[in-house]
């Protein structure tokens, strides 16, 4: 290993310096964009993540907001630089996720950043999730078999031309929407934050010096590398085999399986995916190769202390196999959009079970392995305006080998907040009318499983409800012979009093008087209650 | 009572000390003992007998509300809350804190489940009754309460801020049943039901505890003849006992909110209304940056727990005296958020290990070589140098070298926590003083005004006590905030006229004193949005006011985030009413009486170089003195560091003024 000694006129105070000025930088951009976006999903559920990289497209400094976007958000970078050269005050756009996005609605924008003597110094980015941008179903995660049902493809594109905007694009895209306006508002605020990432940067030029900046990048990661590797070196070596599956079986299977065989060698890890289930034409459960790395890199980061920074060096001691055109790795025309935020979590499931048996002493059981994907949309008549609106609920977390699960959580890839329900009623014409821990739903064990949560919709127009969600048949399994969790459920009550099952994906019409209720998984339990099971450490 | 009034006594009670600030007869009085934690009072009452005085108004900065909360100590609360929503504390906002941590610790809800109760009555959005609420079933849930042992009754209900009237059937029945009450449409009427609730609840959990202690201290006041007793809120303002007996919840931040309004009462007298306070002690660092007001918030956090109240907006970061410095595996220096805190304290204590930023100044000679408290607390060099060796040789330097690169890192830490509430909202540094106080702010100021390029620092006459000074300045306020969701309009705002004119007259009347001033504010956004910026009105009567308070939401959005929309109708979220009469009280001239002692030439290392630097008491100082830096000023709890390429002067108030050469 090598020690601050190695670096280049740059001491370990300078190190911790640059890391606190190019964090602050990313978070500063979060602020401005949470404060002033207009969807719900951006400024109350903090749906995005903010990055810095340096003039290679290398990931320096990322505020900690959303994991999933963790690896994928260097992807949309690369993509961009193909748009170069730039020019001082040009921002890029990307979306495609087969060209460096996740899912349609994840709109990442990109923006060079000069400093005086007129080099490039670096890139920003922001990512947020916009609730609608088009496609066959409102808030754009519909049950689709191929991406363009899913909505508007961005390939990578100038929004703005050296501080211009190219008004035409802009106009494209949110016309695309069913809720332009609120699309206006958010990619303004995107915008915006892109703006003020870049003048801060250039702010950090002046006072480290462009070299001098460029060397810090360097050392970071540097330091991001090392500080991996000694965490994976405290991994036994060994190859670990783990599978799970979620519930989109090919004809004549039970199941879409996902495989991994992960080795540890020394301070290097091996992500081999190789027997995964091929990509689904019959759902969105795909999930692009971004994707995946994502879920991955998340779970090795949980292993490593706060002491770890967020950037790309993290990820250079981690090397990937994901056959091509498997679920895991997924090609045009595949639908995407439950890949991001479902299979990512059951890849997490997959690569925590595979720690499992190398590292007993730290691993939890599955937590409720989705996102519970609600979306929302319509005619609102008592507002004259169409609108979109999408959330997801959070579950219960996994035991682990030194406390129960938490309750109604999110877990894993995601940690967005969820939307006050006395909000709700001043901007759509549906409320909830219960949200509660769901009793019992977590596994047994020696450490319990977190419960999951209930949550109902009462509707006061016409809507078109869908549910993208998963662990509805398999449930969060238990560890160490911890109990499973309970798996989650989907209900539309008719306003007569019927009451439907729904599948774990589903789009439905609903009336004034209808309900739906969501009742998310718990997490699964942590140990054997009976004499003589395992017992923690 | 002479010429001056009665005795004026400001208290700030601490973990470690209770400070003690008293105006009598045109004087200043100092004093300073150890807290008695298990009783607050008596450490209080104590001082004022050390003290001999009798003070016709004592004002306290309390700690009795954040610590029931941190130390769990408060009252068995039960909770009522609409059906379906009884568990909304335990699911918050439902994230985690840290998302990398896979077995997070997160705070047990104050309520266990056998107390979190469901009432079937129900609201509509609009506030109208979709489902009434049955005496029956009020009286059975009040019972129910009582049953399983609860001593305190939160009520919190949805869409409560638009009506008041299910909650309220509680009220009289739940104080019957000897039940202390906390309403949600009293304590919090704002929409957003978690953070409604959670408030609710944590104001009658520390209700009960915080209304016998101020009982008590009531009581051995008056046996001492002393007068009225005020206590300070979390906006820095003060409020009668029993105001701060019901609403409790708003002095959580008594402490940091009188520290900043101590501050910023100096900085005016000084003639700068435009600063940034440094407030350094052992474990943490406050900042706040005032703008010629003290700067308000309307969200705080008390050991993991939300609450909604108005507040100093004080930003705090894990970096103190005695944060202790490490390395990394990957090579990377870090100093905190670990404190080694007063036991065992940093290296120079004699008892710890560890390399602190304590130890840091030591060994770069930045602190008095006779020790700490004048000299009653020795401080061992020998002992910092070896904690230092560790960190010296896993970079390769020597022991100047890593003390050096720790307090570069801790300017970091704090020049970052400086920039959250100046550049991050807008606001140059380069415009401020930097006001340094606490045990370790005056150390730290020159190097951190630097990082930041502010040019002036201020170091008050004594920096120890800032908090009972803010205290014994405070004016008594009282603030109501209730959601209204109403447009604010170029015209025609009669709506929200009312609104505010009954939050002004509510106001005062929780004030209750003649004569108060009312103050108002808005909380305003772009319509869809939902974040929300409070600007003033400076008056409710006229049109033109409700203009000039839609220009100013423009000019406060444009300079936060950089944009702004004149064409986007504007959203009010909550009235604001302060209600405030002041104590018509002014701080005394100080008096310099201390006998002059020489000053004396010490080593201290700057830029990696070993310097000579004088070392001047403070006591010594006269108004007018003159001083260049480097060089160090030592007083009872606090140095200060006049860096090279400084020049401190001694102003009328014996503030130091140091500025840039």
């Amino acid at each position: 290993m090598t020690t601050p000694r190695d670096l280049p006129g740059l001491s370990a105070a300078d190190l911790a310096i640059a890391d606190a000025v190019l964090s602050s930088i990313a978070e500063e951009m979060g602020e401005a964009l949470g404060r002033t976006a207009y969807s719900p999903n951006i400024k109350e559920r903090r749906d995005f993540s903010c990055a810095v990289f340096d003039p290679e497209g290398a990931m320096v400094a990322q505020a900690a907001h959303m994991p999933v976007h963790l690896g994928s958000m260097p992807a949309s970078v690369l993509a961009v630089m193909e748009l170069g050269p730039f020019e001082e005050g040009d921002v890029c756009a990307v979306n495609d996720p087969f060209l460096g996005g996740t899912h349609l609605p994840d709109l990442t924008t990109v923006a060079p950043v000069f400093g005086a003597s007129g080099a490039l110094i670096g890139f920003v980015a922001t990512r947020a999730h916009h609730a609608d941008i088009g496609g066959m179903a409102p808030g754009s995660m519909p049950v689709a078999t191929e991406l363009l049902q899913e909505g508007l493809v961005v390939p990578p594109i100038r929004l703005v031309r050296a501080g211009t905007p190219e008004e035409s694009a802009l106009a494209l895209f949110v016309r695309n929407s069913r809720a332009p306006d609120e699309r206006r508002g958010d990619l303004r605020a995107q915008l915006a934050a892109t703006a003020l990432g870049a003048r801060r940067v250039q702010a950090a030029a002046e006072r480290f010096g462009e070299d001098g900046l460029a060397q810090r990048y360097a050392a970071l990661l540097d330091h991001g590398e090392r500080s991996i590797r000694a965490v994976i070196a405290g991994i036994p070596d060994g190859t670990y085999h783990f599978e799970d599956r979620m519930e989109d079986p090919p004809p004549g299977a039970d199941a879409l399986y996902l495989r991994l065989a992960l080795t540890v060698e020394g301070d290097g890890v091996h992500f081999d995916f190789t027997g995964t289930d091929p990509e689904s034409d019959r759902s969105s459960l795909n999930a692009v190769a971004a994707v995946t790395r994502s879920a991955c890199y998340y779970v090795i980061r949980c292993l490593a202390g706060p002491d770890v920074p967020t950037n790309e060096g993290c990820y250079r001691p981690v090397r990937f196999t994901l056959p091509e055109r498997s679920v895991v790795a997924a090609g045009p025309p595949r639908a995407v959009s439950a890949g991001n935020v479902e299979a990512s979590q059951r890849i997490t499931d997959v690569a925590l079970g595979a720690l499992a048996p190398a590292l007993p002493e730290r691993i939890p059981a599955a937590s409720q392995g989705t996102m519970n994907n609600v979306t929302i949309g319509g005619y609102d008549r008592a507002r004259s305006r169409p609108y979109a609106y999408y959330e997801t609920i959070a579950g219960g977390a996994g035991a682990g080998p030194r406390r129960d699960g938490r309750p109604a959580v999110h877990t894993h890839m995601t940690n967005t907040m969820n939307t006050p329900i006395e909000a709700l009623p001043l901007a759509y014409p549906f409320t909830v009318e219960r949200y509660e821990v769901r009793e019992g739903s977590g596994g047994g064990g020696r450490r319990r499983g977190g419960d999951g949560l209930v949550r109902e919709y009462a509707f006061h127009d016409r809507a078109t409800v869908t549910l993208v969600t998963e662990r509805r048949a398999f449930a969060p399994w238990g560890l160490a012979g911890g109990e499973d969790g309970e798996p989650g459920r989907n209900v539309l009550v008719r306003a007569d009093g019927t009451t439907e099952e729904l599948p774990a994906r589903a789009q439905v019409e609903v009336d004034a008087g209808d309900r739906v209720r969501v009742e998310t998984p718990g997490g699964g339990g942590w140990g054997s209650m009976e004499p003589g099971g395992v017992s923690p450490r | 009572m002479g010429e001056h009034g009665p005795a004026l006594l400001g208290v700030d009670v601490g973990g470690t000390f209770t400070d003690f600030v008293l105006w009598r007869d045109g004087v200043v009085e100092l004093h300073k003992r150890p807290s008695t934690p298990d009783d607050p009072s008596r450490a209080v009452l104590a001082g004022i007998d050390e003290m001999g005085v009798a003070p016709g108004l004592v004002v306290h900065g309390s700690t009795v509300a954040t610590n029931t909360v941190i130390q769990r100590r408060g009252a068995r609360t039960a909770l009522v809350a609409t059906e379906g929503m009884r568990d909304l504390l335990i699911i918050g906002r439902q994230t985690r804190p840290d998302i990398y941590d896979l077995e997070p610790v997160t705070p047990d809800p104050l309520v266990p489940a056998e107390r979190r109760l469901e009432l079937s009555a129900r609201l509509r959005p609009d506030g109208s009754v979709e489902r009434p609420a049955g005496d029956a079933e009020v009286r059975a849930l009040v019972r129910a309460a009582v049953e399983a042992g609860a001593d305190a009754l939160a009520v919190s209900l949805l869409y409560a801020y638009a009506n008041a009237e299910h909650e309220q059937r509680f009220e009289a029945l739940a104080a019957e049943a000897g039940l202390y009450v906390s309403l949600s449409s009293r304590v919090s009427p704002e929409y957003r039901e978690v953070e409604r609730t959670a408030t609710t609840v944590l104001n009658a959990y520390v209700g009960p505890v915080m209304s016998a202690y101020l009982a008590r201290l009531e009581a051995g006041l008056a046996e001492r003849g002393a007068g009225t007793l005020r206590v300070v809120q979390s906006d820095g303002g003060s409020a009668t006992p029993q105001r701060a007996s019901a609403l409790p919840v708003a002095t959580l931040l008594s402490g940091p909110a009188a520290g900043v309004a101590g501050a910023f009462q100096i900085a005016r007298q000084a003639g700068f209304d435009r600063i940034i306070t440094f407030d350094m002690g052992g474990t943490s660092t406050d900042v706040a940056l005032c703008d010629g007001a003290l700067p308000a918030r309307a969200d705080i956090e008390v050991a993991g727990l939300p609450a909604r109240t108005p507040a100093v907006d004080v930003h705090t970061v894990g970096a103190g005296g005695g944060s202790i410095a490490r390395l990394d595996a990957g090579g990377a220096l870090h100093v905190g958020p670990q404190s080694a805190g007063a036991d065992p304290g940093p290296a120079a204590y004699g008892r710890g290990e560890d390399f602190t930023i304590t130890d840091a100044n030591l060994v770069l000679g930045r602190l008095p070589p006779a020790g700490l408290l004048g000299g009653a607390m020795a401080l061992d060099a020998a002992r910092s140098r070896r904690a230092a060796e560790s960190v010296a040789s896993a970079f390769g330097g020597d022991v100047e070298q890593a003390a050096r690169a720790v307090l570069d890192v801790a300017v970091a830490n704090m020049e970052r926590a400086l920039r959250v509430v100046s550049v991050q909202r807008g606001f140059d540094p380069r415009e401020f003083t930097l006001v340094a106080f606490g045990g370790a702010g005056p150390l730290h100021a020159c190097a951190l005004a630097e990082a930041v390029d502010v040019p002036r620092v201020l170091v008050p006459m004594a920096p120890g006590v800032i908090a009972a000074l803010g205290a014994a300045g405070s004016d008594l306020t009282a603030t109501f905030a209730r959601s209204v969701l109403l447009p604010l309009e170029v015209s025609s705002n009669a709506a929200l006229r009312d609104a505010l004119a009954d939050a002004g007259r509510e106001a005062a009347a929780q004030l209750d004193r003649p004569g108060a001033e009312v103050q108002w504010a808005l909380d305003v956004r772009y319509l869809g949005q939902s974040y929300e910026l409070t600007v003033e009105l400076d008056g409710i009567d006229s049109d033109e006011s409700f203009g000039r308070a839609a220009a100013d939401f423009h000019a406060l959005h444009e300079a936060r985030f950089a944009h702004r929309d004149d064409a986007a109708p504007l959203e009010v979220v909550n009235v604001r009413a302060t209600a405030r009469a002041a104590t018509g009280a002014t701080a005394p001239e100080p008096s310099f009486g201390g006998e002059p002692v020489d000053a004396v030439s010490v080593e201290a290392w700057f830029d990696g170089e070993a310097r000579q630097a004088l070392l001047v008491e403070r006591a010594s100082l006269r108004p007018g003195d003159h001083l260049d830096g480097p060089a160090l000023v030592s007083q009872l709890d606090s140095t200060t560091v006049i860096a090279p390429g400084w020049a401190a002067t001694v102003d009328a108030q014996g503030n130091l003024v140091l500025e840039r050469r």
